[in-house]
C-alpha cells in the first residue's frame, strides 16, 4: 500500500494531522534509548513501531506523547512544533498497555474524564460519552468500577477514553498483550476498523509482528534505539533491509545458514549453491522462509538434512532439520509424517531466498541462481 | 467520519447520528500553559519555604545564641559573640556537673568498660577498612565510633565509678532502656495479637488507646499512680514495708517510673505498626514452615522475624527520635528531680531558657542536636539500610 | 503457631502431653491458649487501670482523693459530679475558650500541614528536581549572614532579609555554574523527614522572637504554623510511600486526557491515597492536638489549648486539682477517641507502608 492510498483510505476527519519526529534522541543516565529517529507520520495513516523489548519504541513513543522530554530533536504535530510543550496541550491520546483506568471512577466517568478536565458541559459531556461508549459496545457497564470489568472490557473502555475527544493523534502502546490469544485477534480487528472509521493518525507500539502485520498500514522496525526498516508490512516481510529484520518478522522465524561466498557459489557446511550476480567474496547468511522451503527424500533436495522434530501445530506441520549445527525449520501440510532421526533433504525455490553480509547485517542484492532439479 | 455497518461496532450506533463534540485544545501561550509549567515549582516550595524559614532559620538563630552571650535589657536583648565558650561551660566548665556528670576518678570497672568498648570499636572499624567501605561511609563511621567511645567513657566516668550523671546520660536512659522496653514488650503483645485469639478487635483497641491521650495528661496520671500514701497501689507499698519510701527521692525510683510512663505512652505505636507487619508475612512461608517441621519459636526466629527485621529497625529509629526529646513526663513527673537526676536534655535547655539564660538554653539543645543527629544517622545507615537491603 | 515446648510436644498425645500440644497446626494447645490470655488480660489492665483511675479521680470529692485510695464508686467512695460542674457549667468560658482554641489549631495546623506535606510528598514521588549544589550553600550562607547580622549587630531585620534575598539572587546563577554537582529527589526527602530529629526546643526560642517581632505571639497563627512545620516530615515521610505506591500510568493518562498537575493531583492521586490520608491525619491530628511543650512557650492568655489547661490545674498552693484535671483529660480523650474509632482500620496500614519502605 503506497501513501497515496494511505491518504484516500481516510480522508474523512479533518482533524488528522501529520506527525514528524526529526532526529529524536534521548539517554537515560548512560543508556542511549533513542538514537537519531525520524519518522514522518502521514495523516490518518496507522503507523506500527515494531520491536524486541527494550528498544527504545516506547519511550519514542513517550516522547510523541509528552511524558518524557527528548534530549534533542524535534517533534511536529501538524504546523506546530511541540517537542517541549506539556502533554496537556498536545491534543495526543494515548492507551495504555495497562490500560491505565482510575479505579475510583466509574466507566462513565472514566470515558467523560477528558472532557471535564476541558470543562465541556455535563450534557454536552454525558452524549460524547454515550456515543464512544456505544462505539466499543459498552454502553450497557457505564455504572460499572473497572474493578468489576473483565480484561477486554477494561481494554474497551481505554479505548473509548481516547476516541472520547477526537483527538488529532492516538498513541497505544502494546494495547492488547494483556488480553488472552482469542479476545486479541477479535480487538485487533476491532481496532483496526475503528481506526479505519476514524482516520486518525495513530502510532503503536508492539512488540508482536502478527499484530503489526495485521493493523499497520506502514511498519516501523527498531533495535536498540535505532530505526532499522520503515515500509508497508509487505515490504518488510519480502525485502527485509537487514538480519534483525528478517529474524524478526514472520513466526517461525527465518532460517539463517551462515557461510561464505567462493567462485561465485554459496558454501557452506554441506550446502553449495550458485548465485546469479557475481558476489563479493566474504562471510554471508543466506536466509530463507519456512514456508518457501520443503522437505523431499534424501538426495533430492538443495542440501542433505536429518530430522530433529515434527511438531503438528493445526493447519501445519513444523519440522526441524538438523544441518550439522543449524536448525532450520520447514513448514509442511498436516498431512505430513516422518520419523525423528530420519535422513532428508531439504528444497527451495532458490530466488525467494535471501543473502546477507555476516558482518554488517544488511541485505545483498546478489541473489541464488535457479537449479534444475 | 465514515460509517460502514459491517461491523458491529458500528451497526449498533450506526442509526444515531454521531454527534461531532468539538472539543478546543486549551489556549496555548497564556498563563494556564506558564502555570502548568511551573508547576513542579508550586508543589514543593510552601514546605521548602515553611522548613527553611521555621526550622533552618531558627536552627541557625539558635548557633548564634549558643555562641553569645545574651543579656537581657529593657525591652529586648544584648547579644555579644563569645565563641565556643557555652560549650566549654558546658563540657569542661561549671555546668559540667548538669550536663556530663560528676567526675571524680574513673575507678577500675570503669576503666574496663572503656577499654572494652575501645577495643570492640577499634575491631569494627578495622573491619570497616579492611571490607568495602568508601571513604566517606568510613569517615561517618569513624564519627560513630568516636561518639560511641565518648558516650561510654562518660558513662565509665559517672554510673561505673558511683558518680551521678548528668542530663545527657538521663537522656540516654531514656533513650536506650525506653526503646529496648517499648520494642520487646510492643513485640511480644503483636506477636499474640497476630494469633487467631477471641476478642482481638477488643484488645487492639485498648492497646492503642494510650497514644490517644496527651502526653502531659500521662504524667499527671502516672504521678497518681505512683502516689505512695494516696495512690491506687499505696496498700501493696505498706504491705511492701515502704510506706514512707519517697520514690521521687530516689533517683533510680524516679528514672524507673517515668520509663514506665513513657512506655505506656508509646507501646501502643509500635504494637500498632509491628502487628500490621506480622499480618503481612505471607502465610505460604509460614505453613511451609509448618510443613516442614518448624516448632513455633524456628518459625519466628527463620522466617517471621527476617521479614519483619526492616519495619522493626524502622520503628526503634522513630521511636529514639521522639524518645531523646522526651520532656513532658519528667517536667510534670518530678520536674527533673530529684536534684537533676530525671532531667532530660530538653528539660535542661527548658529550665535554662526560663532562667533565663537564653545563651546556654541554645548550647544544651545543640548538644542534644549533635548527638541525636549522629545517633540515629548511624543507626539509620548502620542497621535500617542493612536490614531494608537484606529483604529487598 | 503454638507458644508449646516442642519437647514437651514430643511426648505424646496422652496425659499432661495433650495440654502443651497444639491440637493441629494454626491453633494453640491449652497450654500456651492460658499464657496468651493472661499476658492480654494483664496488658488491658496495665492500659485500662491508669484511665480507671482518671475517671474516678473525676467524679471524687476532694477528700476522697486525699484520703488515700478509694477504688469503687457507691461502695468506697459517693461519686460526685463536682468537678464536672465547676468546669462545664459554672467556669464553662474558662473550658470552653482553651476547648476552642485546641480544636481551631489542631483542625488548621492538621490541614495545612496534610496539605502541603502531601503536594511535597507527590511532588518528590514524582517529579525530578535537581538543585544545585552551589545555590544551596550560596542560600546558607546568606541566611547565616543575615541572621549574624540581625542578632549580633542588631540590623534591622526587614534590611537583613531584603539585602540576603537580593545578594542570594544576584549571586545564585553565578555560584550555580560553578558548583556543578546537584542534589537529588531523595536528598531533599531525607532532608525534610531528618526535621523531625530537630528537639522543639533548638528552634523555639528563635521562634518566639520571631513572631515576638511581628506581634503575633499567642495568636492562633502562630500555633498553627508551628505545629505544621513540627508535623511536616511526617506527613511527607508517610505520604511519599502511598504516592509512590500508586501506579504512574493513571496519572500519565490524565496528564494526556488534559489535566494539569494540580487536576491530577486533586481528580487522581488524592482519592486513590484515601487510605494513607486517613491514617496520616488522624496522627498529625493526635500530635497536634496533644502537644505541650510549644504552646508553652508561644501562648500565653489567648491562644492557651487544653494540654496548658491540664497543667495549670497544678494549681501552686493549693496542691493539684486532681478531680478537675481528670475531667480536662477526659473532654480530651474523647474526640480523639471517636476519631480513631472510626479510622481505626486505617491507621494500621497507613502506618506500616510508611514504615516499611520509610
Amino acid at each position: 500500500m503506497s501513501v497515496a492510498d494511505i491518504e484516500a483510505a481516510s480522508t474523512a476527519t479533518s482533524r488528522a494531522q501529520k506527525l514528524s519526529i526529526r532526529g529524536l534522541n534521548k539517554s537515560f543516565g548512560a543508556v542511549h534509548v533513542v538514537k537519531d529517529l525520524s519518522i514522518d507520520v502521514e495523516p490518518g495513516e496507522f503507523l506500527v513501531l515494531l520491536g524486541p523489548s527494550g528498544c527504545g519504541k516506547t519511550t519514542g513513543l513517550r516522547m510523541i506523547a509528552g511524558l518524557e522530554v527528548a534530549d534533542s530533536g524535534q517533534i511536529v504535530l501538524g504546523d506546530s512544533d511541540v517537542t517541549s510543550v506539556l502533554p496537556k496541550y498536545r491534543d495526543v491520546a494515548m492507551v495504555f498497555q495497562s490500560y491505565a483506568l482510575y479505579p475510583h471512577k466509574t466507566v462513565a466517568d472514566n470515558i467523560g474524564f477528558p472532557l471535564k478536565v476541558r470543562g465541556l458541559p455535563i450534557e454536552q459531556r454525558a452524549a460524547a460519552v454515550r456515543e464512544a461508549a456505544a462505539q466499543v459496545h459498552m454502553d450497557d457497564y457505564l455504572d460499572r468500577y473497572p474493578r468489576q470489568l473483565s480484561g477486554g472490557q477494561r481494554q474497551r473502555v481505554a479505548l473509548a477514553r481516547a476516541i472520547v475527544r477526537r483527538p488529532s493523534v492516538f498513541l497505544m502502546d502494546e494495547p492488547l498483550s494483556n488480553l488472552d490469544a482469542k479476545l486479541r485477534g477479535y480487538m485487533r480487528a476491532e481496532l483496526k476498523h475503528m481506526q479505519h472509521e476514524l482516520g486518525v493518525t495513530t502510532v503503536y507500539v508492539t512488540h508482536d509482528q502478527v499484530e503489526a502485520m495485521t493493523l499497520a498500514h506502514r511498519v516501523a522496525i527498531m533495535d536498540e534505539g535505532v530505526l532499522q526498516q520503515i515500509g508497508t508490512p509487505r515490504d518488510v516481510y519480502d525485502r527485509p533491509a537487514n538480519l534483525f529484520v528478517a529474524g524478526f518478522m514472520g513466526s517461525p522465524s527465518m532460517n539463517f545458514i551462515r557461510g561464505s561466498v567462493e567462485n561465485g557459489r554459496f558454501e557452506s557446511h554441506g550446502v553449495s549453491l550458485p548465485l546469479v550476480d557475481a558476489a563479493p567474496g566474504g562471510d554471508v547468511v543466506m536466509g530463507f522462509r519456512p514456508e518457501d522451503a520443503q522437505v523431499v527424500d534424501p538426495g533430492a533436495g538443495l542440501f542433505d538434512a536429518k530430522v530433529f522434530t515434527a511438531e503438528l501445530t493445526g493447519d501445519v506441520t513444523l519440522v526441524t532439520v538438523a544441518l550439522g549445527d543449524t536448525s532450520l525449520a520447514v513448514k509442511m501440510p498436516k498431512e505430513y509424517e516422518v520419523d525423528y532421526d530420519s535422513a532428508v533433504a531439504v528444497t527451495l525455490p532458490l530466488p525467494q531466498a535471501f543473502l546477507f553480509d555476516a558482518r554488517s547485517g544488511q541485505r545483498l542484492p546478489a541473489r541464488f541462481a535457479e537449479v534444475a532439479r | 467520519m465514515t460509517t460502514q455497518d459491517s461491523v458491529v461496532g458500528v451497526s449498533q450506533s450506526g442509526s444515531r447520528s454521531p454527534t461531532a463534540i468539538a472539543v478546543e485544545l486549551p489556549p496555548r501561550g497564556g498563563f494556564a500553559e506558564w502555570f502548568d509549567n511551573q508547576s513542579r515549582q508550586f508543589f514543593i516550595m510552601p514546605a521548602v519555604i515553611m522548613i527553611l524559614v521555621f526550622s533552618i532559620f531558627p536552627l541557625i538563630a539558635s548557633l548564634i545564641l549558643s555562641l553569645s552571650r545574651v543579656r537581657l535589657r529593657a525591652g529586648g536583648y544584648n547579644v555579644r559573640f563569645v565563641g565556643l565558650r557555652n560549650f566549654e561551660r558546658q563540657i569542661f566548665g561549671s555546668e559540667q556537673f548538669h550536663f556530663l556528670g560528676t567526675f571524680t576518678s574513673i575507678s577500675p570497672l570503669g576503666w574496663l568498660f572503656a577499654i572494652a568498648v575501645a577495643a570492640l570499636l577499634i575491631w569494627w572499624l578495622v573491619r570497616c577498612f579492611r571490607g568495602s567501605v568508601s571513604l566517606l561511609g568510613f569517615i561517618g563511621r569513624l564519627i560513630t565510633a568516636g561518639m560511641i567511645f565518648g558516650l561510654s567513657l562518660m558513662f565509665a566516668a559517672t554510673l561505673l565509678s558511683g558518680n551521678q550523671f548528668g542530663t545527657l546520660g538521663v537522656t540516654l536512659f531514656y533513650v536506650l532502656v525506653g526503646c529496648a522496653v517499648q520494642f520487646l514488650i510492643g513485640l511480644g503483645l503483636a506477636v499474640i495479637c497476630a494469633q487467631p485469639i477471641w476478642g482481638r478487635t477488643f484488645f487492639r483497641v485498648v492497646f492503642f488507646l494510650p497514644m490517644m491521650i496527651t502526653p502531659i495528661g500521662i504524667g499527671f496520671g502516672f504521678r497518681m499512680m505512683a502516689d505512695t500514701t494516696k495512690g491506687p497501689f499505696s496498700p501493696v507499698w505498706q504491705w511492701f514495708g515502704l510506706r514512707d519510701f519517697a520514690w521521687a527521692a530516689d533517683p533510680w525510683a524516679a528514672r524507673t517510673f517515668i520509663v514506665i510512663g513513657d512506655s505506656w505512652q508509646w507501646i501502643p505505636f509500635i504494637f500498632v505498626v509491628l502487628l500490621a507487619a506480622l499480618e503481612n508475612v505471607p502465610r505460604d512461608m509460614v505453613e511451609a514452615g509448618h510443613v516442614d517441621g518448624a516448632s513455633g519459636w524456628q518459625i519466628f526466629r527463620e522466617i517471621t522475624w527476617p521479614s519483619i527485621a526492616p519495619v522493626a529497625a524502622t520503628v526503634i529509629l522513630i521511636r529514639a527520635i521522639e524518645a531523646f526529646k522526651l520532656v513532658d513526663l519528667p517536667n510534670i513527673m518530678t520536674s527533673g528531680g530529684p536534684g537533676i537526676s530525671t532531667e532530660s536534655m530538653t528539660l535542661h535547655a527548658f529550665f535554662a531558657w526560663r532562667a533565663p539564660d537564653l545563651a546556654q538554653s541554645a548550647a544544651v539543645s545543640y548538644l542534644l542536636l549533635f548527638v541525636a543527629v549522629v545517633l540515629c544517622v548511624s543507626f539509620f545507615n548502620l542497621v535500617v539500610l542493612k536490614r531494608r537491603a537484606a529483604i529487598a | 503457631m503454638t507458644f508449646g515446648d516442642p519437647t514437651q510436644r514430643a511426648r505424646g498425645s496422652s496425659g499432661i502431653g495433650r495440654f502443651f500440644e497444639a491440637p493441629q497446626i494454626g491453633r494453640m494447645s491449652p497450654a500456651s491458649r492460658l499464657i496468651v490470655y493472661s499476658l492480654l488480660l494483664f496488658w488491658s489492665a496495665f492500659v485500662l487501670f491508669p484511665l480507671y483511675w482518671i475517671v474516678i479521680t473525676s467524679v471524687k470529692l476532694p477528700i476522697d482523693v486525699n484520703d488515700g485510695p478509694a477504688y469503687l464508686p457507691f461502695i468506697d467512695f459517693a461519686p460526685n459530679m463536682h468537678a464536672w460542674r465547676d468546669l462545664l457549667v459554672l467556669d464553662l468560658a474558662e473550658t470552653v475558650k482553651p476547648y476552642r482554641n485546641s480544636v481551631i489549631i489542631a483542625l488548621f495546623a492538621t490541614i495545612a500541614c496534610m496539605l502541603i506535606g502531601s503536594m511535597a510528598a507527590y511532588a518528590l514521588a514524582r517529579i525530578e528536581y535537581k538543585p544545585k549544589f552551589g545555590t544551596i550553600l550560596l542560600f546558607v550562607v546568606a541566611m547565616v549572614g543575615a541572621s549574624v547580622s540581625v542578632g549580633i549587630w542588631g540590623v534591622d531585620w526587614r534590611l537583613a532579609a531584603a539585602s540576603a534575598g537580593a545578594i542570594f539572587v544576584l549571586l545564585a546563577r553565578a555560584l550555580g555554574r560553578r558548583f556543578k554537582r546537584s542534589v537529588g529527589n531523595g536528598d531533599i526527602l531525607f532532608w525534610m523527614i531528618s526535621q523531625r530529629i530537630l528537639p522543639p526546643v533548638v528552634t523555639v526560642v528563635p521562634v518566639y522572637m520571631m513572631f515576638q517581632s511581628v506581634r503575633l505571639l499567642d495568636t492562633h497563627f502562630a500555633l498553627i504554623v508551628t505545629y505544621t512545620v513540627v508535623n511536616l516530615p511526617i506527613v511527607v515521610w508517610l505520604m511519599y510511600d502511598f504516592f509512590s505506591g500508586i501506579p504512574k500510568d493513571l496519572e500519565e493518562s490524565a496528564q494526556l486526557d488534559g489535566a494539569s498537575r494540580l487536576t491530577v493531583f486533586y481528580e487522581i492521586v488524592l482519592p486513590l491515597a484515601r487510605t494513607g490520608l486517613a491514617a496520616t491525619t488522624l496522627l498529625v491530628l493526635i500530635f497536634s492536638w496533644n502537644e505541650y511543650v510549644v504552646a508553652l512557650f508561644l501562648s500565653t492568655t489567648n491562644a492557651q489549648t487544653m494540654p496548658i489547661l491540664v497543667a495549670a490545674m497544678n494549681g501552686g498552693e493549693k496542691g493539684v486539682l486532681w478531680w478537675k484535671m481528670c475531667v480536662v483529660i477526659i473532654i480530651m480523650i474523647i474526640p480523639v477517641v471517636l476519631m480513631a474509632l472510626v479510622l481505626q482500620r486505617f491507621i494500621s496500614k497507613g502506618i506500616l507502608l510508611g514504615a516499611v519502605k520509610g
